[in-house]
């Protein structure tokens, strides 16, 4: 479905140029859910833009991105305007902002459905209703009419769900869909994700292992604009081989709290060798002086560590 | 650079206009409502005054009242601005709450009814627009002085003893000294304007010839009636011109001034952002 | 907390009123001699039966204190003195003013927002393209040019040398046989509309660049962006509702500049409204007028200030009146 091959995305910043994404391979099939875990700033959304093309003018992006056989990134901005929405959807982090304030939430989804969907506002308005209604969402009609402050966190979350499956697009890219939600609301948010995209692929940025876990079928671990370790959701959780995802997941709040110490490293002059390496309880000679390659484990199983290997 | 020569020249004028005119403002120096030519380069008004000679001793007025106006008006938005920001809670609440209530009034009204009661000098005009757009400012100093000492550097060298005057003039001064040369520039030129417009009506020190002036008497002595170009233009584009080599000097400085704000929109990724990359 | 802003606003709006009631009561009696009877046999000579009135109304015989008493039940009463020059209650005079110069004012402010509206909108969202430096430079230039400048040259190239538009007064003589006519007028008020707008569309054009600036870079224009909208979609549907929103105040605050803005083209055009008015008054001295066109004035603006902060809930559907946030 999806292929992401030798992706490089910087962009220019007063400081110098930041390496977001460097050298990322990624596949996603038909059907897969994958998640992208890794911390704020690691370079996870600009991979998802980066793939829907929604980056400033300024950014440079590298590799191939190819789709159902044609490379995203060689498409004109006219072309890809037709693909997004339609066969590639986003739904953005931090509803409060994503939502436009002035504007009723059944206009906002109804838009979509408009746009893709070849029919009049009308029909699209009460297909909006519908999805709200399957989507769970109490009162759909009167939540339609209202507007974006109106509604909960949780609930604005859900709009933005549906919003972006309202189309069934076939891929879509979801950023941080249960970030700053309680644990109630997030279990809600989680099921309706699972439910909604099922029989579609998906890529979920996420800094949520757990959520990570009970949606998808397989996660990539991203650190430093790199891929440190890709394997089936089960196995990163049980079984990680890359030092940093053990660190990740002793940092999850069920294991213990520990986190791993010292700081995420700069994007714009990372460390040499490999990138974790200054964080590393492990760190080897050769971690500093050289960089590791991804290599296979097993079946389905890469990782980045000279430990590994 | 243009206008820094041309901003120049009009100061020179100010300076020097009376000696380098050929004669005297008041002088009736030829017969009325002459074009211009060759004796009177910009021609003559009802009275045979020299429009040109007019014209080089009225700037002096015209850039005073702007520039003086514009010290104090910078000098009390600093002031304020500053104090009111620095030390915070009831002083800030004060002055907040005054400026709130002036800026409800309406100002240009105001100024003209100031201007009627009191004596009729430059100084006094610029004294009164100067506290007037002084007002003004406070808000912009205000806020800036609070984005400079929320830094970090100033809790720092809070921390190390350092007195409310050492911190005032070696970090927040140096700080908001680029936005009062701006507020500076501005409000020059919108005095200058005002002093102009205040002139014409008949507002202007009767003493000094200015530019104002000038065009009030060709307005009311029937310029426009005989489309005398030379007796109504020459007044007004000297002004245009100032005005617009002060915009431009302002707008340069602000140029110079805001990188750092536009290096913040362009950090931050998703601004702006359809991909045309390739 | 919206109620409570509001309240403060009403609180603010009054203060200043009766710091300008109190200001133009002292400026008029902190005048060399007393004011009161320098005027009274200016009116006298115009209006005896003007002249009875005030000195009923305004207490000359009683104590400052009480003057001012007087003074401010009468100004909140609507009685605002007499004009010296017209010899008529000042509120009469300038009532009849304030309407000739809304028949200006109102179409220039129209058209200047939305003339603003339109350039500023495309500017702030191709912000850093030649187009939007290209205007934004114009707009420097345009913005330093003083309103008398535009009265003057227009009168100047369109009036007398194309001899295409009168030279000014807000009807033609042959009204004087036929009545006034619709079109007589607005043949006469071209011009200043002209003025007027030109000098008020780099102010609008400013805010609405600022304001659709700040938009471009708001997450919900990116949400539009991966719905797959086409930029003129976005830009329509999304960012120029929120854009606008800063538009209501500014509109208000136009047409409450009824004074600042069109002294000068009032003026230079003579055109009978209340900026001819002020010149006028300015002109003769005639003081009680001119406190009565600073009071409206700064009525005006509060007002205008008022119908601003109630009228914002009908479009930003956040600001409900009486809701919090």
């Amino acid at each position: 479905m999806l292929e992401i091959i030798n992706l490089k995305t910087q962009f220019p910043s007063p400081d110098g140029l930041v390496n977001a994404v460097d050298s990322a391979d990624l596949q996603i099939e038909d059907n897969e859910r994958l998640g992208l875990i890794g911390e704020t700033g690691c370079g996870k959304t600009v991979l998802g833009m980066s793939i829907i093309r929604l980056l400033p003018p300024s950014t440079r992006i590298h590799g191939q991105i190819i789709y159902k056989g044609r490379d995203l990134l060689n498409l004109k901005e006219e072309e890809m305007r037709l693909l997004r929405g339609k066969e590639i959807s986003m739904i953005l982090q931090n509803p409060t902002t994503s939502l436009n304030p002035v504007l009723k939430i059944g206009d906002q989804i109804a838009e979509v459905i408009q746009l893709h969907k070849d029919c009049n506002r009308k029909e699209a308005k009460t297909k909006a209703v519908e999805i709200l209604a399957a989507a769970m969402i109490p009162e759909a009609p009167k939540r339609a009419d209202q507007y974006p402050h109106e509604l909960s966190g949780g609930m604005k979350e859900r709009v933005m769900i549906v919003m972006g499956l309202a189309s069934q697009p076939s891929f879509v890219i979801a950023d941080e869909p249960t970030k700053g939600l309680d644990s109630g609301t997030k279990a809600e948010i989680i099921r309706l994700i699972r439910d909604m995209t099922s029989g579609r692929s998906m890529l979920m940025i996420t800094h949520d292992l757990a959520a990570a876990g009970e949606i998808c079928d397989r996660i990539a671990v991203m650190y430093a604009g790199e891929l440190l370790e890709m394997a089936s959701a089960k196995t990163i959780l049980h079984d990680p081989q890359h030092p940093y995802t053990q660190g990740f997941i002793n940092s999850l709040p069920s294991r213990g709290l520990l986190p791993i110490s010292g700081s995420s490293p700069s994007l714009i002059d990372p460390p040499h060798g490999c990138r974790f390496h200054p964080r590393c309880p492990w760190a080897m000679d050769i971690c500093r002086r050289e960089h590791p390659q991804i290599i296979k484990l097993e079946k389905g199983h890469f990782s980045r560590c000279f430990l590994c290997a | 650079m243009a206008s820094l020569i041309l901003l120049a020249i009009y100061i020179g004028i100010a300076a020097f206009g009376p000696c380098l005119a050929p004669y005297a403002s008041s002088e009736i120096a030829g017969s009325p409502l002459e074009e211009p030519g060759r004796l009177h380069l910009l021609g003559t008004n009802d009275l045979g005054q020299d429009i040109f000679s007019n014209l080089l001793c009225g700037a002096r007025a015209t850039l005073v009242l702007g520039f003086l106006g514009a010290l104090l008006s910078v000098l009390t938005a600093l002031t304020f601005g500053t104090i009111s920001a620095y030390y915070g809670g009831r002083t800030d609440e004060i002055i907040s709450r005054i400026v709130d209530i002036m800026m409800t009034l309406p100002g240009f009204p105001l100024l003209i009814v100031l201007v009627v009661f009191l004596p009729s000098s430059i100084f006094i005009m610029a004294a009164i627009m100067g506290l007037l757009g002084g007002l003004q400012g406070i808000r912009i100093i205000r806020s800036q002085v609070l984005s400079i000492s929320r830094a970090e550097y100033i809790y720092g060298t809070r921390a190390l003893g350092a007195s409310d005057h050492y911190i005032m003039s070696r970090h927040i001064l140096p700080g908001i000294l680029p936005l009062a040369a701006v507020t500076f520039i501005n409000a020059a030129q919108r005095f200058m304007l005002m002093g102009v417009g205040l002139g014409f009506l008949g507002l202007g020190d009767p003493n000094v010839v200015d530019w104002g002036q000038m065009i009030s008497r060709a307005y009311s002595n029937g310029g426009f009636a005989l489309g005398l170009w030379w007796w109504l233009l020459p007044p007004g584009l000297a002004v245009v011109l100032l005005s617009m080599t002060l915009a431009l000097i302002g707008y340069g400085l602000e140029e110079e001034i805001e990188p750092r704000l536009k290096n913040i929109n362009n950090s931050k990724w998703f601004t702006n952002g359809y991909a045309r990359n390739n | 907390m919206r109620i409570e802003y509001l309240a403060w606003r009403i609180f603010y709006s009054l203060l200043a009123f009766v710091i300008s009631v109190t200001l133009s009561f002292v400026l008029l009696h902190a005048m060399p001699g007393d004011y009161l009877h320098v005027i009274l046999p200016h009116l006298a000579e115009k209006n005896p039966l003007a002249t009875e009135l005030f000195r009923e109304q305004f207490g000359l015989d009683k104590s400052l204190f009480e003057q001012y008493v007087l003074y401010v039940l009468n100004v909140l009463q609507g009685n605002w003195g007499y004009s010296i020059q017209y010899g008529l209650p000042v509120t009469e005079v300038i009532l009849e003013k304030l309407s000739w110069t809304a028949v200006i004012l109102l179409p220039a402010t129209l058209l200047s927002i939305f003339i603003g509206v339109l350039i500023g909108s495309y500017s702030g969202w191709t912000s850093g393209s030649l187009g939007d430096s290209f205007i934004f430079k114009i707009m420097i230039f345009l913005g330093a040019v003083p309103s008398y400048w535009w009265a003057i040259f227009l009168i100047l190239v369109l009036g007398f040398y194309l001899d295409l538009f009168p030279l000014g007064g807000y009807m033609s003589i042959t009204a004087l046989d036929e009545g006034m006519k619709l079109h007589d007028v607005l043949y006469h008020a071209a011009l200043p509309i002209v003025a007027l707008t030109l000098t008020t569309v780099p102010g609008v054009y400013y805010l609405m660049r600022n304001s659709m600036l700040m938009i471009v870079g708001q997450d919900y224009i990116l949400a539009a962006r991966s719905k797959g909208l086409s930029e003129i979609e976005i830009l329509l549907r999304h960012a120029l509702k929120n854009a606008m929103l800063p538009m209501i105040t500014l509109f208000a605050m136009e047409l409450a500049h009824v004074i600042m803005g069109s002294i000068f083209i009032e003026t230079i055009f003579s055109w009978p409204g209340m900026g001819f008015l002020t010149f006028e008054a300015l002109r003769v001295r005639d003081l009680p007028l001119l406190q009565g066109i600073f009071l409206m004035d700064t009525l005006i603006i509060i007002l205008a200030n008022i119908a601003a902060d109630f009228s914002y809930p009908l479009i930003d559907p956040r600001a409900k009146v009486g809701e919090i946030g």
